[in-house]
């Protein structure tokens, strides 16, 4: 295994038949589960039905195939799930783009033991929001979701597979234009292949029935070198054709996401009076403040009493969304939980994304990616 | 740790949450997208819910009063209660639910009343008649033309806010009715009429409003004086075909109201007034009426937490949480949502039912 490509899947049947892209990645966590290296392992299952990802702790591989599949309406965040509940663990755990650039910040910060985490990436086009994916998928497949047995993200195309065996599909471009299709911090990130996880695993450049493995880190080398040799694994190495079109497909989707970026950072950028129209919402419920992955300061400036307000009309920004913006726009890694969680429809993300770019060019540092912790970092907040 | 879904006990919007446990214990919530009424959006009510679970005041065992309130067993207390219950007349014990109660509970308490021959039953409703007209849903809401609100909705009930923003952001003309502080919801409002009370709207303004309405508005009713108010709201919403929805304070205020009467501030004083054994079941009512409650010569509460109406108590019977048990609540559209049972009851308390039972058992009542 000299490469840093390979193609693997199960040797498993049940993980093989069930497993997305023939089950690479439930066969790696069912080794780490197996050999002990690990207590739990951190992913999605399904819940009420495929638009429902919930997060599930699985600490016996028998259980693991609860988690196959993958599942793109369930815009989920680990980062802080791990720090506040699962730190004594030794844990692996699925990761999309920006659950690991999230892990990566909190690393950084002492509030994640690296040592004790296996971070294995997922590629991502972008999420659907489900309820999102429901309205879509009545409007414009003229399908009753419930009917839906799968979807997936494929080509620009956004494809749903009823119980027939039958496919659906609609270009995303045209959903968007729409108002559906990805979120839109979805439309705007430009890592689809988390390279800041161990390893980095999906469908671009892979055969059917096999996962295209990217090997980030020598951590990564190891469990799938395991993997392989303890019988959990096939592998084989991809020829040289599948490694460029996988490059191909990034490229596209790093294009498409700057133009994005360049939409709703820039052109369609909310006025000033936009932005007090949307601050005269705020009810200071630290909804935004609360999901974020990166606010973990156990006594939070924004409850200091020189800050607080009457309560029943809105927060001074700049004592709120400002003191935030101070604080952990520079790490911003995009993730977009605090717009979908904000109960007024502020869209928050968009100024601690602009600003995180902004910060970007100016110092070269890149949440979720850099090694380094931010210039200016201020430790005392921990 | 583990994820279970869950409505949030905290309003009456019945908002989706994801309730986080780690080693049969609550430890956290976690937004829940996939549910249609909040999308995985919380307030920050909604979000600490978990807080009821693991207060530090919770009941784990029934208490009675000697000179103070002591520990006690179930046998002891119930057998106090039931002797003293058996010790009045129908017509001297008053029984008082909650919105808090589960429709289930709400239900055996009402049968326990009529089996007992009690008429003087109810549920502090606040300002809020029974009613039986048709409610428009939250859709509606969003896709209205035209708003008209009383009180400050944002704020205390967020999940419905949003879909106001929702309906502005649609180009909805908003107006908001509220008393002359300034409100998150006023200063959304194409207009904000401060007045001094609903009365003084009724009187002076709603005509002026009347012409705006038509067949694609909505009336939000969030907060009224005197219960007689709804039905003038309703006049507006029938005379021109808009939509209209009463929002009511507790996670099951409208299921409670179909089954047992609902009480205002003044009627519960004067319900009490005439009693000498009170049983509550599920509802802090010494917050606001202390001082009522003293006079009554025995008081029978059940509680998941030692609040003041369990201080002042001569039994006290720990309940369960909502997620300690299973049944439904009712929405303020007519939604009716399953909850399950996630954690056991702490301690030895059992949920309403079971204890409404128990006491109907030793009573000889068969429910």
């Amino acid at each position: 295994m000299d490469s840093n490509y390979l193609l693997a899947r199960a040797k498993d049947e049940d993980l093989l038949k069930k497993g997305e892209c023939g089950g690479a990645v439930s066969s790696i966590f069912q080794y780490l589960l197996d050999s002990n290296l690990v207590d739990g392992v951190l992913n999605l299952s399904h819940g009420e039905d495929i638009y429902d990802g919930v997060p599930t702790l699985i600490e016996d591989s028998k259980d693991l195939v609860q988690t196959c599949g993958s599942l793109h309406c369930a815009p989920t965040m680990f980062g802080d799930l791990i720090r506040k509940y699962l730190q004594d663990m030794n844990l692996a755990v699925a990761v999309k783009p920006c659950d690991a650039m999230a892990i990566k910040e909190l690393e950084k910060r002492h509030q994640i033991d690296s040592d004790k985490i296996y971070k294995v990436g997922l590629n991502c086009g972008g999420t659907v929001l489900p309820i999102t994916a429901l309205k879509m998928i009545e409007l414009f497949y003229e399908v009753d979701p419930d009917d839906v047995v799968k979807e997936e993200i494929d080509k620009g195309k956004f494809i749903i597979e009823l119980a027939d065996g039958s496919h659906k599909s609609i270009e995303i471009d045209e959903l968007e234009e729409k108002g559906y299709g990805r979120r839109v911090n979805c439309q705007r990130c430009e890592l689809m292949i988390p390279r800041n996880a161990d390893i980095a695993c999906g469908n671009w450049g892979a055969e059917p029935g096999w996962t295209f493995i990217e090997i980030v880190t020598e951590k990564g080398r190891e469990i799938v070198e395991n993997a392989h040799k303890n019988g959990y694994l096939e592998v084989k190495t991809p020829p040289e054709k599948l490694v460029n079109i996988r490059e191909k497909i990034e490229g596209v989707m790093i294009k498409m996401a700057r133009k994005f970026q360049d939409k709703y950072l820039e052109e369609e950028y909310p006025s000033l009076e936009n932005w007090d129209e949307y601050w005269n919402r705020c009810i200071e419920c630290y909804a935004c403040r609360d999901v974020c992955p990166l606010c973990y300061c156990r006594e939070c400036d924004l409850e200091r009493e020189y800050y607080s307000d009457s309560g029943e009309t809105a927060p001074d920004p700049l004592t709120f969304q400002g003191v935030r913006l101070s604080h952990m726009s520079f790490s911003c890694v995009n993730c977009g939980q605090c717009e979908d969680v904000c109960p007024m429809e502020i869209p928050v993300a968009r100024i601690y994304h602009r600003m995180q770019k902004k910060y970007r060019e100016q110092t070269g540092f890149i949440a979720g990616m850099s090694e380094e912790l931010p210039p200016l970092f201020s430790p005392e907040k921990e | 740790m583990k994820l279970t879904h869950t409505i949030c006990p905290s309003c009456s919007v019945g908002c989706g949450i994801n309730l986080i446990t780690q080693k049969q214990e609550a430890v956290g919530t976690y937004p829940y997208k996939r549910y249609p009424i909040n999308e995985g959006k919380s307030c920050k009510k909604g979000r600490e819910c978990y807080g009821m679970i693991t207060e530090e005041k919770r009941l784990l065992n029934p208490h009675i009063k000697k000179t103070s309130l002591v520990g006690s067993n179930w046998d002891e207390s119930l057998n106090l209660a039931v002797s003293k219950i058996k010790s009045y007349e129908p017509e001297e014990i008053g029984i008082i639910g909650s919105g808090n109660c589960t429709n289930e509970e709400c239900e055996i308490l009402k049968k326990f009343a009529t089996s007992l021959g009690a008429e003087n039953i109810g549920y502090p409703a606040g300002n809020f008649p029974n009613f039986d007209f048709e409610t428009g849903n939250l859709n509606d809401v969003e896709n209205s033309q035209f708003i008209l609100i009383t009180g400050n909705v944002l704020k205390e009930y967020p999940l419905i806010g949003r879909k106001i923003i929702l309906a502005k952001e649609n180009g909805a003309e908003i107006i908001t009715i509220d008393y002359p502080q300034k409100t998150t919801t006023g200063m959304i409002s194409d207009q904000y009429i401060q007045t001094e009370s609903i009365r003084q709207f009724l009187d002076d303004e709603a005509e002026k409003i009347q012409t705006k309405l038509n067949e694609s508005s909505l009336i939000l009713v969030s907060k009224l004086d005197n219960k007689e108010e709804l039905e003038e709201f309703h006049q507006m919403a029938a005379k021109s075909n808009s939509k209209i929805i009463p929002i009511m304070k507790e996670c099951n205020s409208r299921g409670a109201m179909n089954i047992l009467p609902p009480l205002s501030e003044d009627e519960l004083k004067t319900m009490i007034n005439g009693m000498n054994l009170l049983y509550i079941v599920g509802d802090d009512l010494a917050s606001q009426l202390g001082e009522t409650l003293k006079k009554v010569d025995f008081l029978i509460t059940q509680s998941t937490t030692l609040n003041q109406t369990a201080l002042l108590s001569d039994v006290v019977f720990p309940s369960a949480c909502w997620v300690e048990k299973t049944g439904s609540f009712t929405n303020i559209t007519g939604n009716t949502q399953k909850v399950q049972q996630i954690l056991p009851p702490p301690g030895e308390a059992m949920d309403d039912a079971t204890i409404i039972m128990k006491i109907a058992e030793k009573m000889e009542i068969d429910l």
